[in-house]
């Protein structure tokens, strides 16, 4: 039995009180992530340099470029692009009360980046990347989902939403050099050693690739998504892969990133 | 029958258990609350609500239980109907016609059914598994914890944790219900090691070992549903060597005798509950075998027997037998289950017949019920249900079935109604392959129609003009694309193209004799786009004849359709809003009079009581508020009545009438309708700032301006002026700081504003110059440099737009301005008690109390000698009269021509024409002598 101070150490309670918020605007979710880096650079023992501090922060930084971008007007569709952001974010912030929690919903997807937070410590591009993994492998599409749900519109491609979301590449383009040209072919060597027969997933840059990778997969379930059943599988088969990912990503492998 | 075996003490959850009948007994002010329980399976939802219900019944509430489905599709409503025949209700399938707003209807018929149960208690609302419930359900149940139904009433839901994660819509809901104060969501959390003790030694005896209780806790995990079976084992002395739910059943069942082991197999094949003689004809033993077998799989704790039928003890068990079970046996027990049903005499449940069918693989027999349950739920107004129905019925038919096309047909239509706007097109796409589809002319219309609902308008437009060109559509048609055509241009802002498609379609309905509701539609788009194109009176003209044509024709629709397109040209683009009000109010009596259209009635008070709000007159926007809530508006309608009412509560300061109708919007948009957040967050804002809670009041406006179209001038300027004012008053009061960065943004929208205001349209340009007005005086308050002359000219742009609430405001702080600069004070006093006059005037109390403060600093005295307001009169045969035609009459009295009363009024003559028209109706009298006669009787 884990005793419940282990999971965030001395931050804890801190933790606690972090989590009890459920923003519901742009704007909460970057002060929310903003009290969360703080939290985590003081769980112990690798401080600000634990694997989910160097995700945490990279999010951070593109959120912020998305309320920026908001603010300037320059979505075609904000109320869509406000609701998805708060919605994605949302369950990283699930995730991470599970995880506080222990409880055995916690995406594994998830849990494969919390498990190292207390070490052995990892590069920070590929910690990040093992987040960014989770995030957009995993939760994206279903954030996607609710958001269209709600706002009453389809996931239709080169529709004004699309388009949108496709902007948030530029962003994550711009905040991720490491990702960047230099970088990619060590990328595709990974993918390639991770699965031979992806061949026709490369397209572009990563996180391109697999934003767009989690926009089909909203789309998919979109078509099944009054049918609880074919949701539950695909939610495990989507946090299968994630999770092999994110393993690959935090393993000596994933080094070779940085 | 025995209905509960020795049921196990409710251990660990005591605490809970009261602050639940707390929480469901503490409704806000709309009169509502709600728990929803989330948790694992087996964690003790069932249990909860159970024991909850038990004890709010004992202590005088009305419960009613009811329970959603797991079998894919159930039909619309179906746990609130349950629970309504469970109580002895059968609540009918709604009118014939649908088009008179019958999903309202059918709300306020069911609401009507509970208030009935609840004879003046409170009712409680127990739904389980609600995971499982269908649009309908979760719709009826936002509609009715918003207040709408105008019961007391109290929901407690169980929702299954598992099915929360990924994206479901119940976790958006719940996400936005839990922000309410009187909405809970308790996560239900596995018992603790002393909780599980307490239980193991509840069941086992005093004398366990504190080893063993501790291992029931270890495999357990605290899940109550495992430790209390292993805690039998322990009683029972044997050995259990599994600790998940899954093995603990699979080992229990192998024991049970062959009959019971069927009971248990044939309940959770069936859909609960599972009546007694359905399970005799499914299980074809002697009267007193089948009794024995269920009884010994009660014994067993598997199933439990109600007066309604049998269930399983938890459904957990049917979901671990489903693995256990063989395909053949599978189909044939669902087989028999149809059989069954289908002997039973008279109209058998099809969504549940149709379940069996196809669980017992015999697609082709499911058909008939599946399409029987599809025009079940449109009659009920479920329309995703429907759809999911006809979409099934197509995954049931192959291509060469002979309704196929008919089949397409309806999937396409019912996809279209229900916003699957994707599936609609495909679906339409595959009609079109049918060869006996419907023509070329009718799938460009249908196909142009589902774009533009989609939102996809450049290819809706496409589908038009190719209606519009082909030779295989007929006039009648082609004036229709071009109606719809001119309608969707209207909407993107291309006034010029709308009104070139407007003409073409009114001279082809000319010709063709076109429908009236091309007409309507036709002519009200040409009217908005002249209007926007600065040549109103033709623009009027032409949507007045429309009405006439209308009212000549007779349809509610047409005749509720063209009275609101009139009355929104009159309160939006032109400005008039007195006539505009005037339109609407009549046009939602002849409706009243005809004794339809409740959907346009509603709307169009809607219209009357914004225009009655700009213009100052709230005590009576309030009165036509009420009239259009005893319509019972559901929906996008009631959102918009509500955020009307609100406003004029923020304006009165009624903080707690206010936050009741905030809490009702935001729980009717917790399930959808995201282009009314905008208004909610300006109202909150602005109810914040009468409260001092400018950073409140900053949080709503940031969170406004991420979430508004850049293009959307109107809206970001009534943002930016709230939000610079929330920064001003900050500045002002000095409690809470001036947010620079909050500044900076909003200087950056006021200049994008300004930049786009110089491409709008000439009346949206007024209504942004408006507001620029009041940000650039705000700004300069800010800046602590407050500038008495930008406050004048605010006030004076206001007064032109005829809206004497901003422009009171603006002379308030022209006079604050001008007072803390010691200039012009003679001026600065005129426009103080100008202001407290029309605040007085309007019941404005917030704005009066500052502005009392203002001059009481400035040590200005209110009111003059001529503080005379007229009392009130009553009893002297004018009540029918408004206030407006109170003051016609008296100038008519006076001898005043209409042109004479329109200068003195500030209306144009023609309004007033209708106003001298209304009190001759009203005062059933025929010329202007015999009204004036009645009006000095009363004076």
């Amino acid at each position: 039995m884990i005793t419940e101070s282990s999971v965030w150490g001395p931050a804890q309670r801190e933790m606690a009180d972090v989590l009890s918020g459920h923003p519901d605007d742009v704007p909460a979710v970057v002060d929310q992530l903003e009290k969360l880096q703080d939290v985590l650079e003081r769980v112990p023992p690798l401080l600000g340099s634990n694997p989910l501090a160097d995700f945490n922060k990279l999010y951070l930084t593109i959120t912020t470029s998305v309320l920026e971008r908001l603010f300037a007007g320059r979505f075609a569709d904000p109320a869509f692009l406000a609701r998805l952001d708060v919605e994605f974010a949302a369950r990283y912030f699930d995730a991470l009360r599970q995880w506080s929690d222990m409880s055995a919903g916690c995406p594994r997807a998830w849990a494969v980046l919390f498990h190292r937070i207390p070490g052995p410590d990892a590069r920070p591009l590929p910690s990040a990347a093992a987040g960014v993994n989770a995030h957009i492998n995993y939760d994206l599409p279903f954030a996607l989902v609710t958001t269209f749900d709600h706002q009453g519109c389809d996931p239709v491609d080169d529709s004004d939403q699309h388009r949108d979301y496709l902007q948030i590449n530029e962003i994550f383009a711009e905040q991720i050099p490491g990702l960047r040209r230099g970088f990619l072919e060590k990328w595709q060597l990974l993918i390639d050693m991770m699965n031979g027969d992806l061949d026709d997933w490369w397209q572009g840059e990563l996180v391109d690739y697999t934003r767009n990778v989690a926009w089909r997969n909203a789309q998919k379930l979109w078509a099944v998504r009054h049918d609880l059943q074919a949701v539950g599988r695909e939610r495990g088969r989507l946090d299968r892969t994630a999770e092999a990912f994110g393993k690959l990503l935090l393993s000596p492998m994933g080094a070779i990133l940085q | 029958m025995a209905s509960e075996v020795d049921e196990a003490p409710l251990a660990g959850r005591t605490d809970i258990l009261t602050s639940v009948q707390a929480d469901l007994l503490a409704a806000g002010a709309g009169g509502t609350a709600a728990v929803f329980v989330t948790g694992e399976s087996g964690v003790g939802k069932s249990r909860l609500l159970r024991e909850t219900a038990d004890a709010m019944r004992a202590a005088g509430a009305a419960v009613l239980n009811g329970a959603c489905l797991d079998i894919g599709d159930a039909s619309p409503l179906h746990p609130v109907l349950q629970a309504l025949r469970h109580a002895g209700v059968q609540p009918g399938p709604g009118p014939a016609d649908p088009a008179q707003d019958g999903a309202g209807a059918l709300l306020e018929r069911v609401s009507r059914e509970l208030r009935s149960l609840a004879r003046g208690r409170r009712l409680l609302l127990v739904l389980d598994d609600l995971q499982w419930a269908d649009r309908s359900t979760r719709q009826m149940l936002l509609y009715l914890l918003a207040g709408l139904g105008e019961i007391s009433l109290s929901v407690l839901a169980a929702v299954r944790s598992e099915s929360l994660h990924g994206a479901h819509p119940l976790r958006r809901v719940l996400a936005e219900l839990r922000r309410l104060r009187s909405v809970r969501v308790i996560d239900l959390a596995p018992l603790d090691q002393d909780a599980t003790a307490e239980l193991v030694r509840a069941i086992a005896g005093d004398d366990v070992a504190p080893e063993d209780a501790d291992r029931v806790f270890k495999r357990s995990g605290g899940n109550p549903f495992v430790a209390e079976e292993l805690a039998r084992d322990l009683r029972d002395g044997r050995v259990e060597l599994s600790d998940t739910l899954r093995e603990i059943f699979l080992s229990r069942v192998d024991e049970l005798p062959q009959h019971a082991h069927d009971v248990v197999h044939a309940v959770a094949a069936g859909v609960e509950p599972v009546e007694h003689a359905l399970l005799a004809r499914v299980l074809p033993l002697p009267e007193a075998e089948l009794i024995e077998a269920v009884r010994a799989a009660v014994a067993h704790r598997f199933v439990t027997s109600a007066a309604d039928g049998y269930r399983l003890r938890h459904r957990v068990v049917a979901e671990v037998l489903e693995h256990e079970v063989l395909p053949a046996e599978h189909a044939a027990r669902h087989r028999r289950y149809a059989e069954a049903i289908d002997a039973v005499p008279g109209e058998p449940d099809h969504a549940r017949l149709a379940h069996h069918w196809q669980q017992a693989g015999e697609p082709i027999r499911a058909l008939p019920s599946v399409i029987a349950a599809a025009r079940a739920a449109e009659s009920l107004y479920g329309f995703a249900e429907a759809y999911r129905y006809w979409a099934l019925a197509l995954t049931l038919t192959s291509d060469d079935w002979p309704e196929r096309t008919e089949l397409l047909g309806h999937t396409a239509e019912s996809a279209h109604r229900c916003g699957e706007h994707q599936r609609a097109l495909t679906t339409l796409e595959q009609l079109a392959a049918r060869p006996d589809g419907p023509g070329v002319c009718e799938l460009h219309l249908r196909r142009a129609r589902y774009l533009a609902a989609a939102g996809r308008t450049p290819a809706a437009e496409i589908e038009y003009e190719r209606a519009l060109a082909a030779p295989e559509c007929s006039p009648a048609e082609k004036a229709s694309a071009a109606a719809n055509l001119a309608e969707l241009l209207v909407h993107l802002g291309r006034y010029a193209d709308a009104g070139v498609r407007a003409r073409d379609a009114l001279e082809l309905a000319e010709r063709a004799d076109g429908s009236t509701a091309d007409l309507v539609r036709a002519s009200a788009a040409l009217g908005f786009s002249l209007a926007f194109r600065e040549d109103p009176d033709a623009g009027l003209a032409v949507i007045r004849q429309a009405v006439e044509i209308a009212e000549r024709a007779g349809h509610p629709d047409d005749v509720g359709c063209a009275y609101l397109h009139l009355a929104e040209l009159l309160t939006g683009p032109l400005n008039n809003v007195e006539e505009g009000v005037l339109v609407a109010r009549r046009g939602a009596e002849k409706l009243a009079a005809m004794g339809q259209g409740r959907t346009y009635q509603t709307r169009l008070l809607a219209i009357a009581a914004n225009g009655l709000f700009r213009a100052g007159q709230w005590a009576e926007s309030a009165q036509v508020l009420d009239d259009a809530m005893r319509h019972r508006p559901s929906g996008a309608d009631a959102v918009e009545i509500l955020l009307s009412r609100c406003r004029l509560w923020v304006g009165f300061g009624d903080v707690e009438a206010a936050d009741r109708d905030l809490d009702a919007v935001a729980t009717i948009l917790a399930g959808g309708g995201a282009r009314h957040v905008l208004p909610m967050l300006t109202l909150r804002a602005g109810l914040a700032m009468w409260q001092g809670r400018h950073a409140e009041a900053r949080a709503a406006v940031q969170r406004g301006l991420t979430e508004t179209r850049s293009d959307d001038l109107v809206l970001l300027g009534v943002l930016a002026w709230h939000g610079l004012r929330a920064e001003a008053e900050a500045q002002a009061g000095g409690e809470v700081p001036v947010d620079p960065g909050a500044v900076r943004r909003l200087q950056a929208v006021v200049e994008r504003m300004v930049r786009g205001a110089g491409n709008a349209a000439p009346p949206v340009r007024a209504v942004v110059d408006g507001y620029l007005d009041l940000c650039t005086a705000e700004l300069s308050r800010i800046e602590q440099r407050n500038d008495p002359d930008l406050w004048a000219r605010a006030a004076q742009a206001w007064d032109r737009r005829k809206q004497p609430y901003p422009a009171a405001y603006s002379r308030l702080r022209q006079a604050e301005a001008s007072f803390s600069r010691r200039t012009r004070r003679a001026a600065a006093t005129t426009a103080i008690r100008e202001a407290y006059e029309t605040a007085r005037a309007m019941g404005a109390k917030p704005f009066a109390a500052e502005v009392t403060q203002v001059a009481a600093r400035a040590r200005v005295a209110l009111t003059g000698d001529e503080d005379v307001t007229p009392a009130a009169p009553t009893g002297d045969g004018l009540e029918m009269l408004t206030d407006r035609e109170r003051e016609v009459l008296a100038a008519v009295a006076e001898g005043l021509t209409n042109r004479e009363i329109g200068q003195a009024l500030f209306i144009s003559e023609r309004t007033v024409g209708v106003h001298v028209g209304h009190i001759f109706d009203k005062l059933q009298v025929r010329t202007r002598v015999q009204a004036s006669r009645v009006f000095l009787r009363a004076a």
